[in-house]
C-alpha cells in the first residue's frame, strides 16, 4: 500500500469516527438540553409561585425561607429574581433584593474576583441589578479590568449614584478612550440631574472635543437647564460639530433666552450648524423666530431648507401662512417645493 | 499517459488537492473561531437587556429599505411585520421598482396610502421616480413608486428619500424579528464613529408559520429542495460569516438584511447598479473607501439578530438564484479586484479579498477540473482506483463533518429547530446533498462564468409563495 494510499484511509477513517462521535454528541447533547430545559421550567415554575408569593404579601417577609430554600439552585433563581425585580417595586422589591442578597450575593463576589472573565462580567451584570451602596467598594475594583468588564461596573456604579460613585465614572470618563464614551453618556444619562454638578466641573476641564460635545449633547438630553449659561460660550467654538452640539442642546432645553443665540448660529458659516439651529428654533417656538425661519426656506442647502420647513410647521397656523406664501412664490423653485412637501406632510400625517 | 500530458495532469491534481486540503483547513478554522465567536457574544450578552438600548439616547435612527419587484403576494405582510419592529425611531421606505403585478395597489389599499408631494436631496442618480406615498395611519412607512431599475438602482432611490443617518437594506420579502434592530444597532450605539456597518443570521422562512408578521413557530419546509438549502445558510452565516469576522474580513453582509451607516454608503455611491452582486459590492467598495481614506472602520457580523426569508422551491429558480450570486461574486471582485494582494488595503487587500477570490470564486471551476480529470482517467483506465474511491469518499465525509458542525453551531447559538426530529432530518439531507445536489450546484456556478462572458446581465427572478399565503394555509 502506497504513502498516499494509507494517509487518504487514515484520514478518512478517523473523519468518519470524528463525525460519529459528534453525530452522537449533537444527538446526545439536544436529549440532556432538553431534559434540563424541561427540569428548569419545573424549578423555574417552583421557584416563581414563591416568588409570586412574596410578591403579592411582602408584609409576610418570606424572603428569608425562599431564599433558603433554593440557595442550592442558583442558576435558575438568578432568571426569576431578574425577570421579577425590573418590574416591581417597593416593598416586594426589597424582598426580592433580599433573596439575592442571602442567597446569591456570596457567590457574586466570589465570582467577581474570578480568574474567568466571563464569571467576573456575569457577576457583574447582576450587580447592575442588585447593587446597593455598600457594593460600590467592590464594584471598583472592577474599573481596571478589560473594557467590557469595566463598562458593565460602570453601569453597575450608576445604580447607586452615591456622590463617591460619580465620581469614580465621571473620572473613568475622562480617562477612557474616546471608544468607550458614547456608553459612558448612556449611562450618565441614565442619573439625570444627579449629574450636573459633575457635568458642570467637566465641562470646564480641558477635555477631548469628542468627549466636550458627548457632554454637550448630554446636558441638551437630559436636560440640565441649570447649565444653559456654561455651554453658551461653547456656541462660538472654532469647532463646527460643537456648535452644533450647543445648537442641539438649546433646541432640548427650550430655555426663551437662548433665542438670539439660536438665531446668531442659524446664520452660522457652516450649513450644518445652520441646520440644526433651524430645528431648534422650530422647537423653542418663539413667533420672533418667524422670519428667520421663513428666510432660511431660501438657502441654497437641502437640510437648512428641510429643517426651516419643518420649523415653521412646528409653530401651527402662523407658520402655515408662511409655508403657503413661500409655496405660492415662483421666485425660488426649491423653496417652493420645501413648503409644499412639509405642508403636504403635515395635513396628511401630521407630522411636525 | 506519458510526456507532457502526464505531467500536466499530475500538476492539476496535485494543484486540486492542496486547494481540498487547503479549503477545509479553512472551513475548519472559520467554524472554530464561530464557536469561540457564539460563546463569546452569548457570554457578553448574558443578564442584558434590550430593552436598555430602547432607552439610550444616542441611539441612531434607522431607514429601513426595502425594495419590492412583483411582490405583491406578501408586500402587505412583510410591510406590516417592519412596521411592528421595536426601536425607538425608525421609518419603512417600501421602494416598488416598477412592479407589474398589484404590489403598488395593495400597499395603498392596505395602509390606506396618499400621494405626497415631498422633496428629496437626489444625492443619487436614479430612474424617475413616478410618486411617493405616505400613510396618515402609519407615519413611520413612506412607498416610494418608480421605474425599474433593479435593486441597486431601487435602494438608491430608498437611499435618497430616507431622512435618518442609517439604513437597514432588506429583501421586502423577509421578515425582521421584532428586536432584531435593536440588537443590531448595538455596535453603532458602542462604536458609532467605528462601525460602518453590521449583518445578521438570514434563515429560511419555508414550512415556518407566519402570523401578523412575525414567525411564529419554526418549522422545516415542506418543499425537499427548500430543505437542502437549510445547512448552506448554517455553513454560510453560522461557519463562514462569523468566523470572517473574527478576521475583521467581513467581506458579505447580506442584502436580505444589514444596517450602515449612510454617510459613508453615499460617499461610496451607493448601490452600483451594473453590479449583480450588490450587497457583496457594497461592502467591498465601502471597505476600499475607509482604507485609502486611511479611516478606521469596524464591520460587524452579529450571531443574534434574525431574519426570515424564503428559498426558491424549483430547481429552476434555484439555478437561477445561485447563477446570479456567482455571476455577483465574480463581478464584484472583478471590479474592486485592485483590491487583490494589495497591502494597502490591509486585511481586505492581503487575506478577506484572496479568500473569495481563491476559495469562493474559483472554488466551482477547480471541483469541475477535478470531476473532469477523474472523468478522463476513468475513461482511459489510468488511475488508482482505492486511491480514487477514498479521496472521493473523504471529500464527502469531510463535507459531512463541516455540516454537522454547522448543525452544534446552531445547537449552540439560536438553536431555531426546536424538534429532534428536525435535526435527524437536517442531517439527513446534510448526508444526500452529497450525491447530485453539490455536484449539480457546482456546475450552476461554474456556468455563471460563461454567462457572464456573454453578457448575462437578468436578475433571475424568483416565483414566491409570500408569507401571506404561507400563514392562511396554516
Amino acid at each position: 500500500m502506497s504513502i498516499s494510499l494509507l494517509l487518504v484511509s487514515y484520514s478518512l477513517l478517523f473523519l468518519v469516527s470524528f463525525s460519529f462521535l459528534l453525530f452522537i454528541y449533537l444527538i446526545a447533547r439536544r436529549i440532556v438540553v432538553q431534559y434540563q430545559e424541561n427540569a428548569f421550567q419545573k424549578k423555574y415554575a417552583a421557584i416563581e409561585t414563591d416568588i409570586l408569593d412574596i410578591v403579592a404579601f411582602p408584609e409576610r417577609h418570606l424572603a428569608e425561607k425562599t431564599a433558603e430554600k433554593y440557595k442550592s439552585q442558583p442558576h435558575v433563581l438568578t432568571k426569576v429574581l431578574v425577570n421579577y425585580i425590573e418590574q416591581i417595586e417597593g416593598l416586594a422589591r426589597e424582598q426580592l433584593r433580599k433573596i439575592f442578597d442571602k442567597a446569591l450575593k456570596e457567590k457574586c463576589l466570589r465570582d467577581i474576583h474570578s480568574r474567568r472573565q466571563i464569571k467576573r462580567l456575569k457577576a457583574t451584570h447582576l450587580f447592575v441589578i442588585f447593587s446597593e451602596p455598600s457594593d460600590s467598594e467592590h464594584i471598583v475594583r472592577l474599573l481596571n479590568d478589560k473594557p467590557i468588564v469595566k463598562l458593565v461596573a460602570i453601569t453597575a456604579l450608576s445604580r447607586i449614584p452615591t456622590s463617591k460613585t460619580l465620581d469614580y465614572i465621571f473620572q473613568s470618563f475622562v480617562n477612557d478612550s474616546i471608544a468607550n464614551a458614547r456608553v459612558y453618556i448612556n449611562i450618565m444619562f441614565g442619573l439625570g440631574g444627579k449629574t450636573e454638578s459633575h457635568v458642570k466641573k467637566h465641562l470646564h476641564e480641558s477635555l477631548s472635543l469628542e468627549k466636550l460635545g458627548l457632554l454637550i449633547e448630554l446636558i441638551g438630553a437630559i436636560p440640565l437647564r441649570s447649565l444653559y449659561r456654561d455651554i453658551l460660550p461653547f456656541a462660538e467654538h472654532r469647532d463646527k460639530e460643537i456648535r452644533i452640539k450647543v445648537a442641539r442642546a438649546l433646541g432640548h432645553m427650550r430655555i426663551p433666552a437662548s433665542l438670539d443665540v439660536l438665531i446668531k448660529l442659524s446664520d452660522d458659516e457652516a450649513w450644518e450648524v445652520s441646520a440644526q439651529a433651524l430645528k431648534s428654533l422650530g422647537k423653542l417656538g418663539d413667533m420672533a423666530s418667524l422670519d428667520v425661519l421663513a428666510r432660511s426656506l431660501f438657502s441654497p442647502f437641502w437640510h437648512v431648507r428641510f429643517n426651516a420647513g419643518h420649523g415653521l410647521a412646528s409653530f401651527g397656523s402662523a407658520g402655515f401662512k408662511r409655508l403657503k406664501k413661500i409655496q405660492k412664490q415662483k421666485k425660488d423653485r426649491f423653496a417652493s417645493d420645501m413648503a409644499t412637501m412639509v405642508l403636504d406632510e403635515t395635513i396628511y400625517v401630521g407630522e411636525t | 499517459m506519458d510526456g507532457i500530458l502526464g505531467s500536466a495532469f499530475q500538476v492539476v491534481t496535485g494543484i486540486i488537492l492542496v486547494y481540498f486540503f487547503l479549503i477545509n483547513s479553512l472551513y475548519l478554522l472559520f467554524i472554530f473561531l464561530s464557536i469561540m465567536g457564539i460563546f463569546r457574544y452569548r457570554n457578553a450578552m448574558a443578564y442584558v437587556s434590550f430593552k436598555d438600548i430602547f432607552q439610550m439616547p444616542l441611539v441612531k435612527p434607522i431607514s429601513i429599505i426595502a425594495p419590492a419587484y412583483n411582490e405583491g403576494r406578501g408586500i402587505v405582510e412583510s410591510t406590516k411585520s417592519l412596521l411592528s419592529m421595536e426601536y425607538p425611531l425608525y421609518e419603512v421606505i417600501v421602494v416598488n421598482d416598477g412592479s407589474t403585478d398589484d404590489t403598488l395597489e395593495k400597499l395603498i389599499e392596505a395602509f390606506d396610502l396618499k400621494k405626497s408631494k415631498r422633496v428629496f436631496r437626489k444625492t443619487l442618480k436614479t430612474k424617475p421616480l413616478k410618486g411617493i406615498y405616505i400613510s396618515p395611519s402609519n407615519p413611520k412607512l413612506v412607498v416610494v413608486d418608480k421605474i425599474n431599475g433593479k435593486k441597486s438602482d431601487a435602494i438608491n432611490a430608498g437611499l435618497n428619500v430616507s431622512r435618518y443617518p442609517l439604513f437597514c437594506g432588506i429583501d421586502s420579502d423577509s421578515i425582521l424579528e421584532k428586536d432584531s434592530l435593536l440588537k443590531m444597532v448595538r455596535p453603532f450605539v458602542e462604536s458609532p464613529e467605528k462601525t460602518v456597518g453590521a449583518g445578521g443570521i438570514v434563515r429560511l422562512s419555508n414550512g415556518c408559520k407566519v402570523k401578523s408578521g412575525q414567525v411564529v413557530k419554526v418549522e422545516l419546509p415542506h418543499n425537499s429542495l427548500a430543505r437542502f438549502p437549510i445547512l448552506e445558510y448554517l455553513r454560510a452565516f453560522l461557519g463562514g460569516r462569523i468566523g470572517m469576522n473574527m478576521l475583521k474580513s467581513t467581506l458579505i453582509i447580506s442584502g436580505a438584511f444589514g444596517v450602515f451607516r449612510k454617510d459613508i454608503a453615499l460617499k461610496c455611491g451607493g448601490y452600483r447598479t451594473a453590479s449583480i452582486g450588490e450587497d457583496m459590492d457594497l461592502v467591498v467598495r465601502m471597505r476600499r473607501f475607509l482604507h485609502e481614506k486611511k479611516i478606521p472602520f469596524k464591520l460587524e457580523f452579529i450571531p443574534d439578530p434574525i431574519c426570515w426569508t424564503e428559498a426558491p422551491e424549483t430547481i429552476k429558480t434555484l439555478a437561477k438564484q445561485r447563477n446570479r450570486w456567482h455571476r455577483g461574486l465574480v463581478e464584484t471582485l472583478y471590479h474592486s479586484r485592485v483590491m487583490l494582494f494589495n497591502p494597502r488595503y490591509g486585511v481586505t487587500g492581503m487575506f478577506a479579498m484572496p479568500f473569495y477570490f481563491v476559495f469562493e470564486m474559483l472554488g466551482p471551476v477547480i471541483e469541475v477540473a477535478g470531476y473532469g480529470i477523474f472523468t478522463v482517467l476513468l475513461i482511459m483506465g489510468q488511475y488508482n482506483r482505492p486511491f480514487v474511491i477514498l479521496f472521493f469518499l473523504l471529500a464527502v465525509v469531510f463535507g459531512i463533518l463541516l455540516s454537522l458542525l454547522s448543525i452544534l453551531l446552531e445547537e449552540y447559538s439560536a438553536r431555531r429547530y426546536p424538534r429532534l426530529k428536525d435535526i435527524f432530518i437536517i442531517i439527513g439531507y446534510g448526508l444526500m446533498e452529497n450525491i447530485l445536489y453539490r455536484q449539480w450546484l457546482t456546475l450552476v456556478r461554474a456556468k455563471s462564468f460563461f454567462d457572464l462572458a456573454i453578457g448575462k446581465k437578468e436578475w433571475g427572478e424568483m416565483e414566491k409563495k409570500g408569507f401571506a399565503l404561507e400563514s392562511q394555509k396554516q
